[in-house]
């Protein structure tokens, strides 16, 4: 009984790893890049006080964090087709997963842009800095590592979001399990084993997040000599 | 050089600039004085447009201005003239020195970038901080931060400086670097006004004292006049709390 079960834990992690590095992490990783780049958009125009569109970046976040992810999903895959709008099922999750972690991610990133203190923001006004050229050499970049916290913790909790990409017929992690488990039956140990998984690929996210966490402290970065600057600029 | 001519500011209820008329010449340097709460860093914020004014006028340059109708181009082009040195430095924590001082001139100035960075060292030189080029303002004393702050401020040569309480966020071994940096420009010959409760800066290097209190302007005098025999009662007042307990 335990040798059968230990044998089919064995054969069948490498399945189960593979569902997971071929379509877990790609989906999640494509997803939020995604949700980067609109969560970027959203905070933007909501922290540059631009009328219309700061309303429409507030609606859309009201939306996409007060209803539940599968919701969106499903709507996206099974509800579009009723309107001629056909996706394939890992577009409809790329585009769910990833519309709704940019609510979540702008969030992060409007806190941070205003965590970032207003002293800069008059300084460089007074040193003749434009608008664009605040927020892309003063603000952003000093607003990232505030905010990189709170966006590697949406990308933790994406990672797993990502299961409920087998509720829509793609072959990720807990699909993959679902189907080993369904011909013998072991449903307790293989769901043990798909959460094992996660919980592996969980904490190489954590330990990343931590290394680039220090890298990016401006207390310790690297200092440069002014003489080495010097012999380098050549004056 | 500037004068500012009836400038009004209310915060909510409270009018905190009653009316001041004020005005700094060319390589003069304005110590402005005064108890907390008498409005002599509104006064510095309302000249530099970080505060919106109820009403008054500034002639910069000899160019008239309507200050609470004014347009954002030509803050802007004000702005570009003038250095602003704050209380709590407010240098660029993502930037090194060097780039705290560049910036200015290469984003706003379009200045190329050899020739921006030859002024920097020029100007951290001149604060005494060529070596501490490459250090991010976290890895600088408060000292060390607030005089690359006033190299960012004079790197672009402007017209005039303006310094709020430059000393104020220091320890107090630390303010002596900053003022005599300060002290150097004011000899050179810089137009500037500086807030400050420094008492012996502003006896030994400004030409010129204002005194404010409540949001007016109560005494006006050369600095050496104004401390050996101040005019006015509350300024006679004012110098014996601050001098009184200083000695």
């Amino acid at each position: 009984m335990t040798d059968r079960l230990t044998d089919i834990l064995i054969s069948s992690f490498p399945q189960m790893l593979l569902a997971a590095i071929k379509m877990s992490i790609p989906l999640t990783v494509i997803s939020f890049l995604l949700g980067m780049a609109l969560a970027l958009l959203l905070a933007i125009v909501q922290v540059a006080d631009i009328k219309i569109l700061k309303q429409i970046s507030q609606i859309y976040i009201w939306i996409f964090r007060g209803t539940p992810l599968l919701v969106q999903l499903y709507i996206i895959f099974h509800g579009l087709p009723q309107l001629g709008i056909v996706l394939g099922a890992f577009p409809s999750a790329v585009i769910a997963f990833g519309m709704n972690v940019a609510a979540y991610n702008a969030e992060a990133i409007r806190a941070a842009i205003l965590a970032v203190p207003t002293g800069q923001t008059e300084a460089s006004y007074l040193i003749g800095l434009n608008y664009p050229q605040l927020m892309l050499r003063v603000v952003l970049p000093q607003a990232f590592p505030i905010s990189f916290p709170s966006l590697f913790n949406n990308l933790i909790s994406l990672l797993k979001d990502t299961s409920l990409a087998s509720c829509i017929t793609i072959p990720e992690l807990l699909a993959k399990t679902q189907k080993i488990a369904g011909r013998t039956f072991d449903y307790l140990p293989m769901f043990c084993e798909a959460a094992v998984i996660y919980l592996m690929i969980c904490t190489l996210l954590t330990w990343l997040q931590g290394f680039l966490e220090k890298k990016m402290a401006w207390e310790t970065k690297k200092v440069r000599t002014g003489r080495h600057m010097r012999l380098k600029a050549g004056t | 050089m500037l004068e500012v001519k009836q400038l009004y500011k209310s915060f909510g209820k409270e009018e905190v600039l009653k009316g001041i008329d004020f005005r700094v010449d060319k390589g003069e340097a304005v110590a402005v004085l005064g108890p907390s709460g008498s409005g002599k860093t509104t006064l510095l914020r309302c000249i530099s447009f970080l505060e919106r004014v109820n009403g008054g006028e500034i002639i910069f340059d000899g160019l008239h201005h309507d200050m609470s109708h004014i347009s954002k181009k030509m803050i802007r082009q004000i702005r570009m003239q003038m250095g602003f040195v704050f209380q709590s430095f407010n240098l660029f924590r993502n930037m090194t020195a060097l780039h705290n001082v560049t910036i200015g001139l290469t984003a706003a100035r379009k200045m190329p970038k050899g020739e921006a960075e030859q002024i920097a060292w020029e100007m951290l030189r001149k604060v005494g901080l060529e070596e501490r080029a490459g250090y991010y303002p976290d890895q600088l004393s408060g000292g060390q931060q607030q005089r690359v702050a006033i190299a960012r401020a004079i790197a672009a040569n402007p017209k005039v400086i303006l310094f709020d309480e430059p000393t104020s966020a220091l320890d107090p071994e630390l303010t002596g670097e900053v003022l005599d940096v300060m002290k150097k420009l004011a000899d050179e010959g810089t137009t500037m006004v500086v807030v400050t409760h420094e008492m012996g800066f502003a006896r030994e290097a400004a030409d010129r004292v204002v005194f404010m209190e409540d949001g007016v302007i109560v005494e006006e005098a050369p600095s050496g006049e104004f401390f050996q025999n101040p005019q006015k009662e509350r300024s006679v007042q004012f110098l014996r709390r601050v001098l009184g307990t200083a000695k």
